[in-house]
């Protein structure tokens, strides 16, 4: 009854054949689509865009077998080639962007894998920075293994550090990443000259400043302490140039392995 | 009663081409298919995009003209057009992150390989 339905006004028009043009639409549209039907990935990742592609085609090949203008398969074929184009596509974004998931572990992994190689040969340096902080330290019983680091790490007046001293704190951020239950107090330690008050101050400053580069660093705050001691615990005496000079540092005191700190001063 | 819808049919055969219903649905789907192409960044560089913005500029001709079956014909083509142009632009995308990946775990290697 349907098929009567449709094929009635068909033969009462009666319309002219298909051109050559249809036909190559329509064989172009079939290839096309037989190529995304029979890939299953495809009809995984696209079932709407093939199966109207099919429709499509079906209608376009109706048209040419029965009552169909040349402009009616042509125009059925072309909207079957591009459900077909447009379900390739979007196969190959979905392929894409499973490969890309792919490539992005690889990356994530090598990244890992460089992060450790890094590791790795911070921990050979570490032999070497171990020998660095005993030379730059100096033993002192009661208060453990400290670190001076002298005035010269200073833009004078400030306590801004200098470049070298950004050098020193790496070194010692190394260290505390690789020690990571050491815990360290930061001492600033000024000369005789100026007020005993103001000096204190300077001294606080300027320690908190090493610390603060540690922190930037990456240090956790909680592993610092700051101190600031003014002109107080000179390591020469301040007649001379030389010997402020000297008074005039930071020290660090690490604690031992155990994160025991030596008793403040 | 298949008299019935024989004559039907040849009616509504014969009527064919000469009233088709003005398609205002399929010239919305069109240029939503259009607007959205745009969005993820289609243009005029891609000959699919040309082609959808061609035919549906022809396709409100034939719509002003009364000209309907064309007018849903081109629009429909348009389209698609436009969806195949969405769906290139988005692939080519993808391939330029594949490509962007690969020189980066490139150069990971590369210093992995340096430090070893």
């Amino acid at each position: 009854m349907k098929w009567f339905l449709w094929v009635a006004p068909a033969l009462l028009l009666c319309s002219g054949c298909t051109g050559s043009l249809g036909r190559q639409e329509l064989a172009d549209a079939q290839l096309l689509f037989d190529q995304v039907k029979s890939d299953p990935q495809v009809l995984e990742s696209a079932p709407r865009d093939v199966s109207r592609a099919g429709e499509s085609l079906a209608r376009a090949e109706g048209f040419a077998a029965h009552w169909g203008t040349d402009a009616d398969v042509e125009h059925y074929a072309y909207l079957s080639q591009r459900y077909s184009q447009i379900a390739r596509e979007h196969d190959q974004l979905v392929r894409n962007q499973q490969q890309s998931q792919r490539l992005q572990r690889e990356q994530d992994r090598l990244q890992q894998m460089l992060r450790e190689a890094r590791l790795l040969s911070a921990q050979q340096r570490s032999e070497w920075l171990d020998e660095q902080l005993q030379r730059l330290a100096t033993m002192e019983t009661e208060r453990g293994l400290v670190m001076i680091i002298g005035d010269v790490l200073f833009e004078p007046g400030s306590s801004e550090l200098n470049l070298s001293a950004s050098r020193t704190a790496l070194q010692l951020v190394q260290f505390l990443q690789l020690n990571p239950r050491r815990l360290v107090r930061i001492e600033g330690y000024t000369d005789s000259r100026g007020e005993a008050e103001e000096n204190r101050e300077l001294s606080r400053l300027r320690a908190q400043s090493v610390a603060q580069t540690l922190v930037d660093m990456g240090v956790a705050a909680e592993r610092l302490q700051v101190i600031g001691y003014g002109e107080a615990h000179p390591v020469a005496e301040n007649a001379s140039a030389r010997g402020r000079a000297a008074n005039r540092r930071v020290e660090i005191v690490f604690s031992d392995e155990n994160g025991q700190l030596g008793a403040e001063r | 009663m298949s008299l019935r819808y024989l004559l039907l049919s040849a009616v509504v055969g014969m009527a064919g081409c000469a009233s088709d219903p003005a398609p205002f649905e399929q010239m919305r789907l069109t240029e939503r298919a259009l607007e959205q192409a745009a969005a993820v960044g289609a243009t005029t560089s891609t000959q699919e995009y040309r082609l959808a913005e061609e035919r549906f500029a022809l396709a409100k001709k034939n719509m002003q003209e009364q000209d309907y079956r064309r007018a849903r014909m081109l629009a429909e083509q348009a389209e698609l057009d436009a969806r195949l142009a969405e769906a290139l632009t988005l692939r080519g995308e993808s391939e330029q992150a594949i490509t962007v990946q690969n020189a980066r775990i490139e150069r990971l290697r590369k210093q992995l390989g340096s430090l070893r």
